[in-house]
């Protein structure tokens, strides 16, 4: 086999940053800011289409707030509220650790925060089914 | 023997954003924390049953204090948005050409969806 | 002598990755090297590197049950019992089974301006090693009063665990992006600190970095190339909030 044969294009893997397995705290709070980001996108969006109904008048967003005001619609609020919390948080940490600051410590850092949306969540979700 | 590298130092060809894309993530995302905790709790906690009504939205979007910080929290979330769906698309190491493409189609989707959330705002506030 | 049963991935540049299965007897104190020794005494075919056995050498790095490690380094003590997977690092070619292409690591460091052979010795291409003190406009530095990367052991491990380099050559990745802070820490001259910011500052720089951390964890020197580029970031900022202001 000639070195040359060696040259050859490296395996190229775009989903591995999903791939958590056999990997650290780091990656774990990169890959969980990456899924959130990216849902809070699709979200953003949706969100935009469903905000298209007060354009269509009263009675069309109001039969959509009912709809929304549903158990099930209430849990996906929780799943948004969970999004926001995490990828807020976390984006906190990067951007600590982007100024030099907290880098050695930054897996403390992730545990603290998340301990602090994990209350902030419980909060969260009692006043979406209260309220 | 001459060596062929073919890994390069980092390009100046591509749109580079460099630092100003990152500060610019953490301004927005900076000013999200008060703007989205705002939008979150106006929109779910402040009126009886959780999500407002018509009639509670065009209230509300009518304060003169409110709309405006509607629309800067409209266009901060979006360019946050945007920035971290091209963070996640340069990761695929798209080519020269391909970047300026999504750079483009990006802004224009920033653009849009700014003019849209201003439009509707704007529509809601005039029915009144 | 602890009985194992161990997973090693075969593969030839043509071919596809299977695994293939020994049961080895190794010493109590043995090392993961020692493992993959046994499995070639069973089989001469698998293809494996290793060199220095202390790792100053950095020629042996694999991946153990996932994560990359030197085997020479790492007992057997340190891992679980009973059963082990080894495989090649990640996002380089593969050779032949356990042994990967890691020339990109090399080419990175030589596009950071880092030299990779010491000043006493010819240069890959026969001339000698003759410092310049010229910065070239692409950004390659010339002015080469440091030359090797003290602490780095040239493994290859950081860009294994990178997964930002799973999808991409456009990343400069944790090494080189490491070298360029050690060659920017080392300097006085403002001008050339200047320019190695600029290298920092560029797509695939500093800012394709996730802080996934994955490699300043993976790295056997305890080195941290993640702290290099979370440096490099600060001093970018400070250096744009400074323009800002007029400094």
């Amino acid at each position: 086999m000639s070195l040359h044969s060696t040259n050859r294009a490296r395996p190229r893997k775009p989903l591995q940053w999903i791939d958590v397995r056999n990997r650290r705290t780091g990656m774990w709070a990169f890959a969980l800011n990456r899924v959130t980001g990216l849902g809070l996108v699709v979200y953003l969006f949706l969100h935009f289409v469903m905000l298209s109904q007060l354009f269509v008048g009263r009675a069309a967003w109001d039969s959509f707030v009912a709809l929304a005001r549903s158990p099930l619609v209430l849990a996906f609020d929780v799943v948004l509220f969970a999004g926001l919390i995490i990828h807020g948080l976390n984006g906190f940490r990067v951007a600590l650790n982007g100024f030099g600051l907290g880098v050695r410590q930054q897996k403390a850092i992730f545990y603290g925060l998340m301990a602090v949306g994990a209350v902030l969540l419980a909060a969260s979700t009692v006043l979406i089914f209260t309220i | 023997m001459q060596t062929t590298a073919t890994i390069n130092a980092p390009a100046r060809t591509r749109s580079a954003l460099g630092s100003l894309g990152w500060i610019w993530q953490v301004i927005t995302g900076a000013a999200l924390v008060p703007l989205a905790g705002l939008h979150m709790i106006a929109q779910h906690f402040m009126v009886e049953g959780g999500l407002r009504g018509f009639d509670q939205v065009q209230a509300y979007l009518s304060n003169p204090i409110v709309w405006p910080i509607e629309l800067l929290f409209l266009a901060s979330v979006v360019s946050h948005a945007l920035l971290g769906v091209r963070a996640v698309l340069v990761d695929l190491g798209p080519s020269p050409r391909v970047a300026r493409l999504l750079d483009t189609v990006l802004v224009i989707v920033g653009i849009a969806s700014v003019a849209y959330g201003a439009w509707l705002t704007y529509a809601i506030v005039s029915a009144a | 002598m602890p009985k194992l049963h161990v997973r090693v991935q075969r593969q030839r540049p043509d071919t596809q990755a299977r695994y293939d299965h020994f049961d080895v007897e190794v010493p109590d104190d043995a090392n993961v090297i020692d493992v993959i020794e046994a499995c070639w005494r069973q089989d001469q075919n698998l293809m494996y590197r290793h060199a220095c056995h202390h790792a100053s050498c950095g020629t042996c790095a694999v991946r153990v049950d996932g994560k990359e490690v030197l085997p020479c380094i790492v007992p057997l003590a340190a891992c679980k019992p009973g059963d082990m997977t080894i495989e090649p690092l990640r996002n380089f070619p593969v050779v032949g089974d356990l042994v990967v292409d890691v020339s990109a690591f090399f080419q990175r460091q030589a596009a950071a301006g880092m030299v990779i052979t010491r000043d006493a010795e010819e240069t890959i291409d026969g001339h000698p090693f003759e410092p310049s003190e010229l910065l070239q406009p692409d950004g390659k530095l010339e002015r080469r009063h440091y030359n090797r990367f003290e602490n780095c052991v040239e493994c290859g491990i950081c860009l294994s665990a990178c997964p930002t380099l799973s999808a991409t050559d456009g990343f400069f990745g944790p090494a080189g992006l490491a070298a360029v802070h050690r060659a920017w820490e080392k300097t006085t001259d403002e001008t050339e600190r200047a320019a190695l910011l600029d290298l920092a500052d560029r797509e695939g720089g500093v800012w394709q970095c996730h802080g996934a951390f994955e490699c300043s964890e993976a790295c056997p020197q305890d080195f941290d190339p993640a702290g290099a580029i979370m440096d490099l970031r600060r001093a970018l900022i400070r250096r744009k909030v400074g323009a800002l202001f007029g400094r």
